[in-house]
């Protein structure tokens, strides 16, 4: 039986039954920030995998059919970086700037309070690329020595806390610009707040759709040069 | 069905993961593969619709795609189990700081731009 259970095609099956119900419980609640499909879904498999007692990485490793499309999805981002690259040029100044400085600010902020509440060199490594979209954050994460789950986490934690908290934040600092708002959101929590930018406005998910990818871009190059710089 | 746009996309991964065994490079062969397909695409200037299709498509799935390495969350091991102030206090903290760091830093220079 463990055979089957560790199986893809149960793996597979799995995955893809827990997404179609966390979609169900999330339109269901009206978009319900903590029940987004990522987090509704993940709680799901987790639950599973607990109940019948299947070990995780075996586990994960029967879906890597799945997860082998995360590479292709990054790629597909070139396209909506392209599509926008007219609002981008308008703009080159503050959002280069923006996002040099911002990106960097992300990843040692992480490092530096994790460094300081006593995590270890796994945790900072791994933290550090915690604003970065998945795909590209494990891929940071691994060429660095951080751990994929670890990394994929907080992400995901990241992504969380920048919906959460982003109302909150953008009233403290008197932001109404929906363009600063949504690059703001996409630079600090990813995928997740580009999501949560588009129920706000178009402009805002196009700034923050822009800041998603350069994001990703710029910290694929600047983490590993900075952690090694550092060490 | 046509393949063209997911086969776009395949290729443009397998030559960035070609370039980074090749030169020994620490970005993601993903990323390469990103960053080259924007070059060609503004060179090209103009972008095919079964590309678009396939990319969409693609970025839709990002939350299903995403669900198995989000759940090893629950799975960090006992190991781990001294690291979740760290861990949890970074992310918050930091999260916070950095949207508040960005939004003053960005009104700032729009204002100036403006």
């Amino acid at each position: 039986m463990t055979e089957l259970l560790t199986s893809p095609l149960f793996a597979i099956t799995a995955v893809l039954a827990a997404y179609q119900l966390a979609l169900w419980l999330y339109e269901k609640s009206n978009r319900l920030v903590w029940l987004h499909p990522t987090i509704s879904g993940a709680l799901l498999v987790a639950a599973l995998l607990v109940l019948l007692d299947i070990d995780y990485h075996r586990f994960s490793d029967a879906a890597y059919w799945l997860t082998f499309w995360l590479g292709p999805a990054t790629v597909a981002l070139a396209i909506p970086l392209y599509q926008q690259w007219h609002l981008i040029r308008k703009m080159a100044g503050p959002l280069l700037l923006t996002l040099i400085a911002g990106a960097a600010f992300a990843c040692l902020s992480a490092v530096a309070i994790a460094w300081y509440l006593g995590g270890s060199e796994t945790t900072l490594l791994s933290l550090s690329a915690k604003s970065v979209t998945t795909p590209i954050a494990i891929g940071i994460s691994e060429s660095v020595g951080g751990l994929a789950t670890i990394t994929a986490s907080a992400v995901i934690l990241t992504g969380i806390v920048g919906i959460v908290f982003v109302n909150l934040t953008m009233k403290l600092c008197r932001i109404d610009d929906d363009r600063i708002w949504g690059f703001c959101l996409g630079l600090s929590a990813h995928a997740i707040g580009t999501a949560r930018a588009f129920e706000r406005s178009p402009v805002a998910g196009a700034f923050s759709s822009l800041a998603l990818c350069l994001t990703g871009s710029y910290s694929a190059v600047f983490i590993p040069l900075a952690l090694q710089w550092f060490r | 069905m046509k393949l063209s746009g997911l086969i776009t996309l395949l290729l443009f991964h397998l030559l960035g993961e070609a370039i980074v065994q090749l030169t020994g490079l620490f970005i993601p062969g993903a990323v390469v593969g990103l960053l080259l397909l924007f070059i060609t695409l503004l060179i090209r200037g103009q972008l095919s619709g079964e590309l678009e299709q396939s990319s969409k498509t693609l970025i839709g799935f990002l939350p299903l795609l995403l669900i198995l390495p989000s759940a090893g969350i629950f799975f960090l091991g006992e190991n781990f189990n001294d690291q979740w102030l760290a861990f949890a206090g970074a992310i918050v903290a930091g999260t916070i700081l950095t949207l508040v760091f960005c939004a003053l830093l960005m009104k700032l220079m729009v204002r100036q731009h403006d």
